[in-house]
């Protein structure tokens, strides 16, 4: 197949230029990375997630590496709401698609800060971190109980009338139940996964090497669960799915595409190579070329399976 | 004060061409990299760089950079050119040890340079560089820089002879070179404090600048002695990263002001009462 192939796609009712999005906490503020990658090479980015007030996270060592991965207890240190909308957000060239990730302690807070986010004109949606795995209370309590969820997405949905996108926590049992109570709660998309629980131990002091004891990990040792998770929830719901986790090649991008997410993050590759994500975008559509799709967007779901899975 | 070199300050991310990497004894290696387009960097900045994509797959394992002083080669590249930059390291962990293994003509992956680089001493003060370990890497270029405007010390530590990280190039500098090696196979038995103590007993109020790059118990005791001696005492600082250009906020340490700051985006460099050492792991 020759021919030019299209490469936008529709995520959440928002319109990318491609299906690369870079995950919260990995692309910072998004001009962290303008000394490496033009940002209209993507399709946006999502930013560090935000508080009502400024917060500062966990004591050192906040990260450790693990095999193929790293493990962070960050906790959610960020500039506040106000900073990022009045500093962060002009500094950025036209035309770079930017999704704010908010985080909270309870709905309220939830609420009124994608309230304030989604009303900017420079904001084109809202992603809610309903899984930080390293915060002792909001996030991933939420992420973890379908009720909750439920309630947390319901009253959001009641302040935010843009794309409204949850971010899910691999931390449950099973995933179906926790992507559905988002689409019958009116979510607009999903985002999976965020970071495993995970811990590490430096067997020469006999003690965790966090100083937060618990971390996420993330990189590509968990690409192969995010894949199964992503999977998993795209067959249970029919609202668009965003995949994360482990993704360092347009190959891994793929995969993802293929188990039917409309979109994809690059979250950890960023610290490693920060022109990752525009090479990953560059080699999608080589993909889609070479395979003859003449849309990104029919990657979407088209895993070929001769036989119903076991569960 | 000094001559600095005209760097443009934005970091790039390439991939290096090892040009040579010869073992120092000590388990200590000189790695030279050709970079292209390289823009160049003060001393006590640092990249950030892994050795992965040396190998014919791209491999994740070991996942992160490590941070490195930019050893030598802080002039920028001609338009179209390319510049020699070199790495002092020693391998001990996985990702060093893979460093350790590369070969001419293979490449590295590498980002920078990176933090900010040391502030000037005062135009008549004296100068005391104290390195320990591979701290004395972050050291070079600054002794070197601070050689040709004012009287230079430099102190370096290490636990024996052969770990003395670039000696041989600090003695090429002609400065008032003192060592100290913990099992007494070069200069003065015990540690680099040792040095240090009667220099700061003899020096006049204001009269000396102080920089120190080392492993945190080291710097943490020369910072204290240099407050104690009322002492400017600058300190460059190795923690762990994943990014190495403020996005992870996995380098943060405690500052005495309260509150966190990013190691690889303030610093390296810091003024020593600003650390929270305490709060240091
Ligand atoms: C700005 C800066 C400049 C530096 N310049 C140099 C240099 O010029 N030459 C040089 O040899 N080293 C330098 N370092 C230190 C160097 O980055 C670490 O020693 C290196 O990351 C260790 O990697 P590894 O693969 O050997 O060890 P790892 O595989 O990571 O593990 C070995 C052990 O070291 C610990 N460790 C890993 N990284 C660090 C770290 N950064 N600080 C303290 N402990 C660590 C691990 O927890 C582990 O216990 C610098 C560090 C910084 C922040
Ligand atoms: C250091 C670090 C900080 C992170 N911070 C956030 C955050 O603030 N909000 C969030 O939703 N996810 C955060 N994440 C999770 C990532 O967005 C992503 O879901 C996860 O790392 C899995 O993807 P990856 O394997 O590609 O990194 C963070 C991850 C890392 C490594
Ligand atoms: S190393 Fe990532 S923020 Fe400093």
């Amino acid at each position: 197949m020759s021919g030019p192939v299209e490469t936008a796609v529709e995520f959440a009712g928002i319109p990318l230029r491609n299906p690369v999005l870079t995950a919260s906490g990995t692309f910072g503020y998004g001009s962290e990375f303008g000394p490496f990658l033009d940002l209209r090479r993507i399709g946006g980015f999502v930013g560090k997630s935000l508080t009502l007030e400024p917060r500062f996270g966990n004591p050192p060592p906040r990260i450790a590496e693990s095999p193929a991965g790293m493990l962070n207890a960050i906790s959610i240190e960020n500039i506040g709401v106000d900073a990022f909308l009045e500093e962060k957000l002009p500094a950025l060239p036209e035309g770079v698609v930017v999704i704010a990730s908010c985080f909270g302690t309870d709905p309220d807070d939830y609420a009124r800060l994608a309230a304030r986010l989604s009303d900017s004109p420079r904001v084109s949606g809202v992603e809610i971190n309903a899984s930080c795995p390293h915060v002792k209370s909001g996030g991933i309590e939420f992420g973890q109980d379908p009720e909750l969820l439920k309630d947390l997405v319901r009253r959001v949905r009641e302040h935010v009338s843009g794309p409204l996108i949850v971010k899910l926590s691999p931390n449950v049992t099973r995933i179906a139940p926790m992507a559905e109570v988002c689409q019958e709660a009116g979510a607009d998309g999903i985002t999976l996964i965020n970071a495993i629980q995970s811990m590490e131990v430096d067997v020469e002091t006999r003690r965790p090497v966090l100083a937060n004891v618990l971390g996420g990990l993330s990189g590509p040792a968990i690409r192969p669960i995010a894949l199964r998770m992503v999977w998993q929830a795209s067959r249970a719901v029919d609202i668009p799915i965003c995949g994360v986790g482990g993704i360092a090649s347009a190959e891994d991008a793929v995969k993802f595409l293929l188990c039917g997410a409309t979109a994809i993050q690059v979250g950890t590759i960023n610290y490693v190579n920060p022109m990752a994500a525009g090479e990953i975008a560059d080699g999608i559509l080589a993909y889609a070329q070479r395979h003859g799709f003449s849309r990104v967007a029919d990657l979407t779901g088209a895993l070929e399976l001769d036989r119903a899975p076991v569960s | 004060m000094t001559e600095s070199p005209p760097v443009n300050g934005l970091p790039i991310r390439t991939l290096a061409e090892v040009v040579e990497n010869r073992a120092e004894g000590g388990g200590g290696f000189c790695l030279t990299l050709s970079v292209p387009g390289w823009p160049g960097a003060l001393p006590g900045q640092f990249v950030m760089i892994s050795a992965g994509a040396c190998a014919a797959v791209e491999r994740w394992d070991p996942l992160l950079p490590r941070p490195m002083a930019v050893y030598r080669g802080h002039r920028p590249a001609e338009a179209g050119g390319t510049t020699e930059v070199q790495i002092l390291f020693k391998a001990t962990g996985a990702g060093t040890r893979l460093l350790a293994e590369t070969a001419p003509g293979q490449r590295v992956r590498m980002v920078g340079p990176l933090g900010v680089g040391f502030p000037p001493p005062g135009p008549d003060q004296r100068v005391c560089l104290v390195g320990g370990g591979t701290g004395t890497a972050s050291l070079y270029e600054w002794a070197l820089q601070c050689a040709r405007t004012q009287p230079v010390s430099v102190l370096l530590g290490a636990r024996r002879a052969q770990e003395l990280v670039g000696l041989a190039d600090f003695e090429a500098l002609g400065v008032d070179l003192r060592c100290a090696t913990e099992d007494g196979s070069r200069g003065t038995l015990g540690r680099v404090t040792a040095l240090l103590e009667p220099l700061l007993a003899e020096a006049e109020p204001g009269e000396l600048s102080l920089y120190v790059c080392g492993p945190t118990p080291m710097m943490r005791a020369c910072s204290q002695m240099a407050v104690r001696s009322g002492v400017r005492c600058i300190v460059s600082l190795e923690n762990n990263m994943a990014c190495g250009f403020g996005v992870c906020l996995g380098c943060a340490v405690p500052m005495t002001e309260g509150g966190f700051s990013l190691v690889c985006r303030a610093g390296p460099i810091y003024d020593a009462r600003d650390v929270d050492w305490a709060g240091l792991p």
